[in-house]
């Protein structure tokens, strides 16, 4: 089992409403509107990204883009400067999401969501749903986005803007892509997920979690999805046709809800982070597991690997944060 | 960071050229040193600039939760969640409707997602109304029957556009449809920030009274269907307390869907405290709260707002709560 090796911690003094790790710099991003860049040399710079909070944030080229509740899309570099993408009043862009794929990027405000089809090109006009999107994923080769919304997922091809329905009555507040891009899994408000294998359209239904699940991630090349909204990581399989009539595996601690899982990139090993603060390392074949952050004040709200999976970000709603470091640890 | 205190959220509903736009900018002008957030749905009309103004979109959700007629405010899950991620949050949070809203699903939203309920807590829903056209609007619209069935404060605004016998009529219909809020009779939504803003409505803990204001005439019969109206009923005997939560829980899930707002203070045989409950359509909130005073008469009361309320019904089914 891996041991927490030399730790950075981080005192920001608001909640962490996004983590994405480039090579060699992990970002926060924060809800006073900065987003925090820690380098892996140690150096730390803060970007003044938005006024209000920054409510999302992912990796975009070699720095990072955040969307913000001032209605602002800016793209940061690794040196802490700020560039405005796209600004709309009196919104919140408050999904973002990159294709490393195609470079592809789409933010979602409101009903509408808005493509930018490679850096430096400017934002199409907006494509409108229904009802807000709630959530956003792209296919594995960065061509089509899902956009969760009420009643169901839309999948939009980014090149003819057209878009097909995959319809399921009530309100989905997440979307999430199978990295094999067989199955599109969805969060829905009743404590429930929904899902879709593509082939056929066929759904799929886990009930019974306690809380919502606001992050899975698939593991393991796409063989298992890793859940929260549970006491525990509820582990569904995906090898094959779907979990369609087989049962979840429960791994990983019992004592308080999972907030957010961050499955290891290259390894079986799934880092969960909990509403009572403390972040554990479970090893899914045998469910042995570490707890490599005690219990602290408040809930972990963001988790993420480097992508070499040597270290581990994460981030709390009381701003609390830090980047644990697994160089050289053992298995 | 020790876990901040549940911020107040306050509804404003009433029609359109009411005076909801008028009370929103007394509230935000007003020097109170407070920092609020203020989710509308028509941007632009309002604009300070030392307070955030969220434009909503009313996005009515069903609830696959088994209650039939639940609704929620999807769009107000979201925003909520949002603004409680931002630094030095706000000392209360005031939401907009639209003028032929149905109050319901946003008062449900509070009761329904456990995030919401975590970080916010509902106050209290005001409705504005305008004295000249109110009395016209209650006889052709069921949104605004609903909206002042709904209220626990109402702004009886523009009276000085209307004489003193109408204003009267006026108040006596409301007072028909709504027994518990408190009216101030108001000009140019002029009223103390404290009526309105930390009324506590829906805290059962601030719940100490219910004390209907029934006015002479408010048990005539002979109404139509769609008529809202509100039945009082209340005993200086203990109730049995099984029996009482039992009997609330039939009754909404039964007739939730007609039921629009329930409250009720009761003395429970064996207890000391006093059992508050208060319920929106099918959802209900109960619990034991403060004791009786030792020199305080005990007695049990309670109110349904609703249409085609069978007073019999309901009437024999309080009766079998109270302890043999």
């Amino acid at each position: 089992m891996s041991q927490a090796a030399p730790a950075r911690f981080l005192a920001n003094d608001a909640y962490v409403t996004g983590l994405a790790y480039a090579p060699g710099v992990a970002a926060f991003a924060l809800g006073d509107g900065t987003v925090k860049l820690v380098a892996d040399d140690g150096g730390e710079t803060v970007a003044a990204a938005h006024d209000g909070a920054a409510l999302c944030l992912a990796v975009y080229g070699d720095g990072f883009v955040s969307g913000g509740d001032d209605g602002r899309l800016v793209r940061i570099g690794r040196d802490g400067s700020v560039t405005e993408l796209l600004k709309l009043r009196g919104k919140f862009i408050e999904h973002v999401a990159v294709s490393p794929a195609s470079g592809a990027l789409v933010c979602a405000a409101g009903r509408d969501i808005f493509i930018i089809a490679k850096p430096g090109a400017a934002p199409a006009e907006p494509l409108s749903h229904r009802t807000s999107v709630t959530g956003l994923a792209f296919d594995p080769k960065g061509k089509r986005i899902a956009c969760a919304h009420y009643n169901g997922v839309s999948l939009w091809w980014l090149a003819s803007e057209t878009a097909t329905l995959l319809d399921w009555k009530g309100s989905h507040v997440g979307v999430w892509w199978h990295p094999g891009g067989d199955f599109v899994m969805t969060a829905m408000q009743e404590n429930a997920l929904h899902g879709w294998r593509l082939s056929d359209k066929q759904h799929m239904r886990m009930a019974g979690y306690p809380a919502k699940t606001k992050s899975m991630a698939w593991f393991s090349k796409g063989k298992w999805l890793a859940t929260a909204g549970s006491e525990a990581v509820i582990c569904w399989p995906f090898d094959g046709k779907g979990p369609m009539g087989k049962s979840a595996r429960e791994i990983g601690p019992q004592g308080s809800i999972c907030t957010v899982v961050a499955p290891h990139p290259n390894r079986d090993l799934i880092a969960s982070g909990h509403a009572d603060g403390s972040v554990w390392l479970t090893r899914f074949e045998d469910d042995k597991a570490a707890c490599v952050r005690a219990p602290a004040a408040t809930p972990v709200s963001a988790l993420t690997w480097r992508p070499d999976g040597n270290r581990l970000a994460f981030g709390c709603e009381d701003g609390a944060a830090g980047i644990l470091n697994f160089e050289g640890a053992a298995g | 960071m020790t876990e901040a205190a549940a911020i107040p959220v306050t509804v404003l509903t009433g029609y359109l050229g009411a005076g909801k736009t008028t009370l929103l900018n007394r509230i935000l002008t007003e020097q109170h040193g407070k920092k609020y957030a203020v989710i509308v749905n028509e941007f632009g009309e309002i604009g300070i600039d030392n307070d955030l103004v969220v434009d909503a979109d009313e996005e009515v959700f069903e609830m696959n939760n088994g209650c039939i007629c639940c609704t929620v405010r999807g769009d107000l899950i979201r925003i909520l969640a949002n603004l409680m991620k931002r630094k030095g949050r706000f000392d209360a949070i005031l939401i907009e409707t639209t003028g032929l809203a149905d109050p319901s699903p946003v008062a449900q939203t509070f009761f329904v997602d456990d995030d919401v309920r975590a970080k916010t807590k509902l106050d209290a829903i005001v409705t504005v109304v305008d004295a000249k056209h109110i009395a016209g609007s209650l006889k052709d619209a069921k949104e605004a029957r609903e909206q002042i069935a709904f209220a626990d404060v109402i702004l009886l605004n523009k009276t000085d556009l209307v004489d003193g016998a109408a204003l009267a009529e006026t108040e006596a219909a409301i007072r028909k449809i709504n027994p518990l809020a408190e009216i101030h009779r108001t000009t140019k939504s002029g009223v103390a920030l404290d009526a309105i803003l930390d009324v506590g409505a829906f805290d059962l803990d601030r719940i100490l009274e219910i004390e209907p204001h029934f006015l002479e005439g408010s048990h005539s019969h002979g109404h139509h269907e769609e008529d809202v109206e509100s039945i009082s009923f209340d005993t200086t005997k203990p109730m049995n307390g099984e029996a009482l939560t039992h009997w609330l829980r039939t009754t909404l899930t039964t007739k939730g869907q007609d039921i629009l707002r329930s409250k009720g203070i009761f003395d429970i045989k064996g207890e000391t405290k006093r059992f508050v409950f208060q319920g929106v359509h099918m959802l209900m909130d109960g619990d034991l709260t403060s004791p009786w005073k030792a020199d305080e008469p005990r007695r049990s009361r309670m109110v349904f707002i609703g249409r085609n309320l069978d007073r019999d019904e309901l009437k024999r089914g309080f009766e079998s709560c109270i302890a043999a």
